[in-house]
């Protein structure tokens, strides 16, 4: 039905009329008729494939297509060795979570290879102002499995969706296929034209581009967007460390530290392996991957656990080092962290000293301030180093209108974020839920899915969410990567602050979804979310104590501001006499 | 356009026509003239299929109904009367309806025509024809579902026209209609603001006095009788139906016989809501209204 009806006997009157090398031609050009065509086979585009394919309602109304350009075998028979980790690794929140539980994905995602977090450590790089969200905290049971997210590998999550598409049938995958172009008749409303470079061509009443950040389908619909590339590449690898000892929890808490060049976030993945997402400047982004693997990992744990100043400094060495051409050697770096650790009195059992401990005082009682800081990397698993430039980038728009009518993007092709939060995927993720609620709607009321009207709630429930999420990780980096003495003071008791009031941190960590939404209906609320939340909050308001606490907290901030200000003050107006002086 | 004996003996008003008629190439836009319509379709369709799913609830056992069944008018026989550009035909047949849909403007059908050719899904199950309703009474078909949507205030003689739509059902059918209510609330919203105001309709598209309210529907179909086939009852006294409505509680109609709900426009989300039954004030300005006929053996 969905086939050009026609095309057996117009092929069969070629076959009477034409010669071979004709036909074959004619045969390559036949258009095929699908009513979705996703583009990109990334997490998003087949998260959506398969919450599309899963909804009983769909089934046998809607032929859907995936297209991707790689190999997708690859990804299906994907497997690593226990204990070693892909260097690709994104949290999921509760809520991205349910959803995949929902659409049934989930049951096929190795569990074994993920972890869950239940306690992040947040602080500033410059002035060791520090939050901490646990989910006890949050109400949510700090028991069994779950926790306010789940860290898994890229690679795992999108095998799970593979083999999940590859257990419904309603989902044609056609990969090996790049998008060679998509074109449109002139008359308003007709379908677009995917040309695949197999000769394929692929008729779409909706197409929808899941294809990354230099998604050809936004090319395609013209949707203009805006943003910026921040001065910042994201290196990434999986480091090897120590399990933690017998007087400490499992490995379950997300350690970031906010230093001027950028954060650096340590992501638990098993006992023994974590994950690391470490932004920085290009240049020393490039320096760091020039070492040998062990000096990164002494970087890292120097970076971890050194202030600023010393940070800045033996950043600096890495940074010439590599400009010479001389890269520093483990014994080298070793030298310069251990001096600054001296010199900053660090005690070499604190949990703030770098070195690596000796096996033989694992077992004994850890330094109190051990929760504080990560495990101490001990080396970096082989070949997982990489590096990727960061950007922000926002479309003016989720839906094509006008020649581009009848295409819709998700995920990275509509929004790209920085890090920092983790929320990149999650909120590709809600993309897919939304858009699969909405065309499922759509499909029961009649409806063209690839009309303007039937796509309007899409963008009217996305965009805000994405916005609010995506300004809030952009704020937070750009306030983060000044050591303007006035902004430190400030920005830390905000987050002191912060760190006290229970209920905004609960307000925080719903929005971040680390309570999953059931939300049936387009346009609505979930109100079970919300009874959380206000409970939590309500919590908040009744203790007192938390308020006095609050109050010191202030107190002392402003007075440390008020000094630091005057200091600033200070300093330039000597300066200024000093230059004064120096004009003979 | 038609002959004018043919037009005398219909309800259909020219100037309506041809007003429709210059406007029938806006019809698809979108964002333009018709956009409204098109934000109330999913609307009027989700009246249509909850208003099947709760009669499919009453008379089959519970299991046996599919609520989460697309084509919940699988196989019926549907017709809209007044299709214009044909919005509301495409959705019926897209779930499964045989459908036909007329409109009086010829332009109009050429327009819904041309669009339906765009989407291979409706070729097999969608029928356009440029004809009044009352021609189609000469002809022995007669259909499951007859829908008029936001056509009632358009057509010359409403208690003619509505007598056509009701002898077009088979017994037992379910007749759907959308249209507006006659209060000042709908004169400020409907004409006031929407043409002259925010010129987001084109001016003279719609007549206050054209407007009929829900009480007066509710009235015509309490007096209305559908005649019934006299070899039906053979001795031939019973020869009309028992009126479609057969008493009001307080105001509203049974639940089974016929059903009157708001439908309320939210600027903020840009989309239309069913109002809640019984929701107070509700149906002061677009409703829809749902009637269903006696089925044949219910002659009370």
């Amino acid at each position: 039905m969905l086939l050009y009806t026609n095309a057996p006997r117009l092929l069969s009157k070629f076959l009477s009329s034409t010669p071979p090398n004709r036909l074959v031609r004619c045969l390559s050009t036949i258009h095929e008729n699908y009513d979705v065509v996703i583009v990109g086979g990334g997490p998003a585009g087949l998260a959506l494939a398969c919450a599309l394919g899963s909804k009983s309602e769909l089934q046998n109304v809607l032929k859907i297509a995936l297209v991707e350009a790689g190999e997708l075998s690859r990804v299906h028979n994907w497997s690593s060795p226990n204990g070693s980790f892909s260097n690709r690794v994104v949290s999921l929140t509760n809520a991205s979570q349910a959803f995949l539980k929902d659409t049934g994905s989930w049951d096929y995602v190795e569990l074994e290879r993920t972890a869950p977090v239940k306690e992040m450590q947040v602080w500033d790089g410059v002035s060791d102002a520090r939050i901490t969200f646990s989910t006890s905290e949050l109400g949510l049971s700090s028991t069994g499995q779950s926790g306010m997210a789940r860290l898994i590998e890229t690679l795992n999550l999108q095998r799970g969706l593979l083999r999940h598409l590859h257990a419904m049938p309603t989902v044609q995958i056609i990969d090996k296929s790049r998008v060679q172009s998509i074109t449109s008749d002139e008359t308003p409303g007709s379908w677009p034209m995917v040309h695949l470079d197999t000769g394929r061509i692929l008729n779409a009443r909706l197409l929808i581009g899941a294809d990354g950040p230099n998604s050809p389908v936004r090319s395609f619909a013209n949707i203009p967007s805006y943003g910026w590339s921040y001065d910042t590449q994201a290196i990434v690898c999986t480091m090897d460390h120590p399990p933690k000892g017998p007087f400490l929890g499992p490995n379950t808490t997300a350690y970031q530290r906010f230093l001027p060049t950028g954060p650096i976030a340590f992501l638990p993945i098993s006992a023994t392996a974590s994950s690391l997402v470490w932004s920085t400047k290009p240049a020393l982004a490039a320096a760091l991957k020039a070492c040998k693997p062990s000096v990164l990992a002494r970087m890292i744990n120097a970076a971890f656990r050194l202030p600023d100043v010393s940070v800045g400094y033996i950043h600096n060495r890495i940074l010439e080092a590599h400009e010479a051409g001389k890269p520093l050697t483990e014994e080298e770096i070793n030298a310069e962290i251990l001096w600054r650790e001296q010199s900053h009195s660090i005690n070499q059992t604190s949990a703030y000293s770098s070195m690596v401990p000796e096996a033989s005082i694992e077992s004994r009682i850890p330094p109190s301030d051990v929760e504080l800081v990560p495990p101490v990397v001990t080396s970096i698993q082989p070949g997982t180093v990489a590096s990727f430039p960061l950007r922000y980038n926002h479309t003016e728009t989720y839906v094509g209108e006008g020649q581009g009518s009848r295409t819709v993007l998700v995920g990275d092709a509509a929004h790209t974020i920085h890090p920092l939060a983790g929320q990149g995927l999650n909120l590709g993720l809600g993309d897919v839920e939304c858009l699969s609620r909405c065309i499922t709607e759509a499909v029961m009321r009649g409806g063209d899915i690839g009309a303007y009207t039937c796509l309007l709630p899409y963008t009217q429930e996305r965009y805000l969410e994405n916005h609010k999420i995506m300004s809030a990780c952009d704020k937070l980096h750009k306030i983060y990567s000044t050591s303007f003495g006035p902004l430190v003071q400030l920005r830390s008791v905000g987050l002191e602050v912060l760190n006290e009031l229970d209920s905004i941190k609960a307000a925080i960590m719903m929005s971040a979804g680390s309570v999953s939404r059931k939300n049936n209906r387009v346009l609505s609320y979930n109100s079970d979310a919300r009874t959380t939340m206000f409970n939590v909050a309500a919590k908040g308001v009744e203790s007192m104590n938390t308020a006095a606490h609050v109050a010191r907290v202030v107190r002392d901030g402003l007075t440390g501001l008020a000094a630091d200000t005057l200091q600033t003050v200070a300093k330039a107006a000597n300066s200024y006499h000093q230059a004064r002086k120096d004009v003979p | 356009m038609f002959p004018t004996r043919l037009l005398r003996s219909t309800t259909v008003n020219a100037n309506e026509i041809a007003h429709f008629s210059k406007l029938s190439a806006e019809w698809w836009n979108e964002r333009g003239e018709f956009s409204f319509l098109h934000k109330m379709n999913p609307v009027r369709m989700q009246f249509i299929r909850e208003k099947l799913l709760e009669t499919a609830y009453d008379e089959q056992p519970e299991e046996a109904v599919d609520a989460k069944k697309v084509g919940i008018l699988e196989g019926l026989d549907v017709l809209d009367v007044g299709c214009g550009g044909g919005l509301l035909s495409e959705s019926l047949a897209r779930v499964g309806a045989r459908t036909t849909g007329i409109d009086a403007s010829e332009s109009n059908i050429s327009i819904a025509q041309h669009h339906a050719s765009l989407d291979p899904r409706l070729a097999s199950n969608l029928t356009y024809k440029h004809a009044p309703a009352e021609s189609l009474l000469t002809q022995s078909k007669r259909y499951d579902v007859v829908c008029s949507m936001e056509v009632l205030e358009h057509v010359d003689n409403p208690s003619m026209f509505l007598k056509t739509c009701a002898e077009l059902l088979k017994p037992s059918g379910h007749l759907f209609l959308s249209t507006i209510s006659r209060t000042p609330l709908s004169y400020f919203l409907t004409i006031f603001m929407a043409e002259k105001v925010l010129r987001e309709v084109a001016d003279g598209t719609h007549t206050y006095s054209k407007y009929l309210k829900p009480s007066e529907l509710l009235e015509f179909f309490q007096l209305y009788r559908s005649s019934l086939p006299s070899s039906v009852n053979g001795d031939s006294v019973q020869t009309q139906s028992r009126p479609w409505i057969t008493r009001l509680y307080s105001g509203e109609p049974t639940r089974k016989e016929a059903e009157v709900r708001g439908m309320i426009y939210n600027p903020l989300s840009a989309s239309w809501v069913i109002a809640p039954r019984g929701a107070w004030g509700a149906a002061e300005c677009n409703y829809l209204f749902w009637v269903r006929k006696p089925a044949l053996n219910d002659t009370l």
